[in-house]
């Protein structure tokens, strides 16, 4: 594998993974933004329009069939939040020429369309085509209304409201159902071009060969944007409530869910992962074995980390008669820990974990992509196996401090109907 | 026990095939450059087997709805301990599932695979179920019934299904119901265990950064040879028609989901492959978002881009489905019959078909680039009675005629079925 990460101008970095088992080559246009309330919605819709057409192939029609005949190549838009900053993206992936049946140049067709949509988006008169903005539009309000389709993510994303509310945090990555209505053509057009301007920008380009024409396009084209890039801060340790809160909604479900969300001040980040790993992460975990196997009250309760906000939530489905009941067994195995009651073969347990989880990264061309990203996120572009060693130095003594300095901060609870 | 070694003529990739001495299938794909392991030890057994009997038993033996999903979570656990703690030990993501036809055991590792591969080949052959531990798992597998539940998108397919089927277990919860899962006990779980965890209803398929080698020594080593029983499965006589056309149910959910499906008839082997893939081109032609039906509904607002189809086929069971998200689910019913009826008379346009043919070969390719997929493709293809590489030739041998014919025998708008659910008040 061969790694190398170049900066073409002001805060845009492209990296290029070479590696040669490989049978596609993949492209990832990453645009980072402060999560806000207003924003949020016009954000979302100016990046997921520009993978609906572009002005050489003015329609989704046009474009699919483009995209269908060069191998069922991908152009897809993505949005996600990691701590306050919204994360906007574009993405291509196609087989390498060599498999071509027909001998086309798929690489270069398909590195041509990803040019387009993000430097030549179907836009004219400072707004996108109407029918593209319309429908994408329509696209982020469903998504929007379908988040209480998955109840646990549902849960999982009010708890995070709750948890952050006051800090970037709080909101969805697509915002709300007002946020999104609000959005017109003009506006979604003004905050694309504004990502384009401001937002520090990662790509990243995974192939079994190398491709130095991928570079100089993107070079070329960011020469021509006048660029005035911001800077934004991922790791943003979100402040304890003085008093713990606990909301609740009243849903026509079979399965209570309960979400518990606790912070700390302490940045020790790498005993903050050991301590969720043998907490709730895993099938020997704390949480797995009590409240799963010992007491029978749940299918899944499991904790994971936000290392960007310094906290951990645990979240359960239950039933309402027990949860007074998988709440006292969750504190109580927390306390567990902070006394100590931790064994040797639970932390050699998650670093085993954790160290056959960093070694299988390079596997797909994603996890290549997502690897040197989040480097960049946390401010240290270290390999997975320096990664592990840091995990391999943290001591008992060092999760037990992250469990003494964790505090529960707030509880969402999804209750059925009486 | 000879090697073969079958190969894929599209792309040259290559996997090994034996029928081991213990009479476990083996599928082994050396992956050079690949970190990590996959492996899945499976059986051919899952929530559609509720009849069942071996050569010299003299009567069907019937089971509870969802035993295969319930000795699935019973088997992760010893006489000694839990098969999980072994695992972690070893570093590997130990899991297992059940489906309609299969229940699976797997683990995925970058390191000591083959210590993982003692553990996976061992528990999978030492059941302990006692009366404590199986009572235990039922509060468990409730819950788990009870998360399935609030799926709105599971509860649409089987309410599917439960239209489509009269007779055939495939209709039944692969995880059954609290009621059906009250009746098991150690002894029931034993006598599934003794008819379909028999090697010779078994395969082993393993990927990534392994040598065939070192895999075989530890088969030779930890498989205990199984006579071969005679395994018979059955299934109730199930009608070609439909039960009820329509199956209407609220949950809170944004946009009312639907699942649109033909019954088709049943096959086996290379004929269920072929079809499958021809109805995979015939559906994804009228999902497709360059088609003018998926283009007027989409402009109306009547689609959005969760539009899909699939085939879902097993022994007994076939049908294509199409399923989304609408506001006028019988507007999108009536298109689909619509534009069936359309593809029927005028045929396929030669250049689409080349371009959907195109894009599902493509997507094969871009599945080889992965170790998890490529296990699960080689035991796929042990269940289908097919070999790993037939799909990829089956596709590229792919003609539009086959596909006309495909749609002209099976898309028979007498045997549609329509499954919605719809939001509550309060979502």
């Amino acid at each position: 594998m061969k790694y190398n990460r170049t900066e073409l101008s002001g805060n845009i970095g492209f990296t290029s993974v070479i590696d040669e088992k490989f049978k596609t080559a993949n492209i990832t246009v990453r645009f980072m933004t402060k999560l806000s309330k207003e924003n949020a919605s016009a954000n979302v819709i100016g990046t997921d329009v520009l993978t609906y057409s572009t002005r050489n192939l003015p329609t989704l029609s046009k474009l699919n069939e483009e995209l269908s005949a060069l191998y069922g190549a991908s152009l897809a838009s993505f949005s996600v939040k990691k701590g306050d900053v919204q994360i906007l993206g574009v993405t291509s992936s196609c087989i390498l020429n060599r498999y071509a049946i027909d001998g086309e140049d798929v690489e270069g067709k398909v590195l041509s369309i990803l040019m387009d949509s993000i430097f030549n988006p179907n836009a004219d008169d400072g707004k996108f085509d109407e029918e593209s903005f319309n429908i994408t539009k329509r696209e982020l309000l469903d998504r929007i209304d379908a988040e209480i389709n998955n109840k646990r993510g549902y849960a999982l994303s009010r708890a995070s409201e709750i948890a952050f509310r006051g800090e970037p945090a709080e909101f969805t990555v697509y915002g709300n159902r007002e946020t999104a209505e609000a959005v017109t053509s003009e506006s979604a057009y003004s905050a694309y071009i504004n990502i384009l301007r401001t937002a520090p920008i990662e790509i990243t380009y995974v192939a079994p060969e190398e491709n130095p024409s991928v570079m100089e396009m993107f070079r070329k084209n960011f020469a021509e944007i006048e660029r005035v890039p911001e800077t934004v801060d991922f790791i943003s340790a979100s402040p304890v409530k003085p008093e713990v809160i606990t909301e609740s909604e009243e849903f026509d479900v079979r399965q209570c869910k309960m979400v518990m969300t606790f912070k700390t001040h302490s940045d020790n980040k790498y005993a903050l992962k050991m301590l969720d790993t043998i907490w709730g992460e895993t099938p020997v975990s704390k949480l797995f074995i009590n409240v799963r196997e010992k007491l029978s009250l749940c299918y899944y309760c499991a904790t994971r980390t936000n290392s960007y906000k310094y906290s951990i939530s645990v979240d359960v489905g239950v039933e309402r008669a027990n949860i007074e009941k998988a709440k006292a067994e969750i504190l109580h195995q927390l306390d567990e820990i902070r006394n100590g009651n931790i064994t040797d073969e639970e932390i050699s347990n998650a670093r085993l974990s954790m160290d056959n989880a960093f070694s299988s990264i390079g596997d797909t061309p994603a996890s290549y992509s997502s690897w040197y990203f989040d480097c960049l996120c946390n401010g240290e572009i270290i390999t997975p196996q320096e990664k592990f060693q840091k995990y391999a130095e943290v001591t008992k003594e060092d999760i037990i401090d992250s469990a003494k300095a964790l505090r529960l901060d707030s509880v969402y609870i999804m209750y059925d109907k009486e | 026990m000879e090697k073969k070694i079958l190969t894929s003529q599209q792309t040259g990739d290559k996997c090994i095939y034996l029928k081991h001495k213990s009479g476990l299938d083996i599928y082994i794909c050396e992956m050079e450059g690949f970190s990590s392991v996959e492996a899945l030890f499976g059986t051919k057994y899952g929530s559609v087997n509720t009849m069942f009997k071996m050569r010299d038993d003299k009567e069907y033996t019937v089971v509870p709805e969802g035993i295969a999903h319930f000795l699935e979570h019973k088997l992760f656990e010893n006489e000694d301990c839990d098969v999980f703690e072994l695992y972690a030990k070893t570093g590997a993501n130990g899991n297992a599932y059940t489906s309609f036809d299969r229940t699976c055991y797997l683990f995925s590792c970058s390191k000591n695979y083959q210590e993982s591969l003692k553990i996976l080949l061992d528990f999978v052959q030492k059941p302990y179920f006692t009366k404590e531990n199986v009572d235990k798992e039922q509060g468990i597998i409730g819950q788990e019934i009870q998360m399935t539940n609030d799926n709105p998108n599971w509860r649409v397919f089987f309410n599917m299904l439960r239209c489509m089927y009269h007779n055939h277990p495939v209709k039944i919860d692969i995880a059954g119901t609290i009621e059906s899962i009250a009746q098991i006990d150690a002894d029931l779980l034993y006598k599934c265990y003794n008819t379909f965890y028999n090697l010779n209803n078994m395969v082993l398929s393993i990927a990534g950064n392994i040598k065939a080698d070192e895999v075989l020594a530890i088969c030779d080593e930890y498989l205990k040879p199984c006579e071969d029983k005679g395994l018979e499965t059955v299934f109730p006589d199930e009608p070609d028609s439909i039960v009820q056309s329509e199956i209407y149910e609220t949950q809170p959910v944004g946009t009312p989901i639907f699942h649109i499906g033909y019954k088709c008839t049943p096959c086996d082997r290379q004929e269920r492959l072929t079809k499958n893939i021809a109805l995979s081109i015939a559906s994804a032609l009228i999902t497709d978002a360059s088609s003018n039906m998926y283009q007027e509904l989409l402009k109306e607002g009547v689609i959005n881009s969760s539009f899909g189809s699939e085939v879902f086929c097993g022994d007994g069971y076939f049908s294509v489905i199409f399923s989304g998200e609408s506001v006028d689910t019988k507007k999108v019913r009536d298109s689909i019959i619509a534009e069936i009826k359309r593809l029927s008379a005028e045929g396929i346009a030669e250049k689409d078909f080349q371009r959907i043919k195109k894009s599902m070969y493509g997507a094969l390719i871009r599945q080889l680039n992965n170790v998890e997929v490529v296990a699960s493709m080689m035991l796929g293809a042990y269940m289908a009675e097919v070999s790993p590489y037939d799909i990829i030739d089956t596709v590229s041998g792919m003609t539009s005629d086959t596909v006309m014919k495909y749609i002209n025998s099976d898309l028979n708008e007498n045997k549609l079925v329509m499954s919605v659910i719809e939001g509550t008040d309060n979502d």
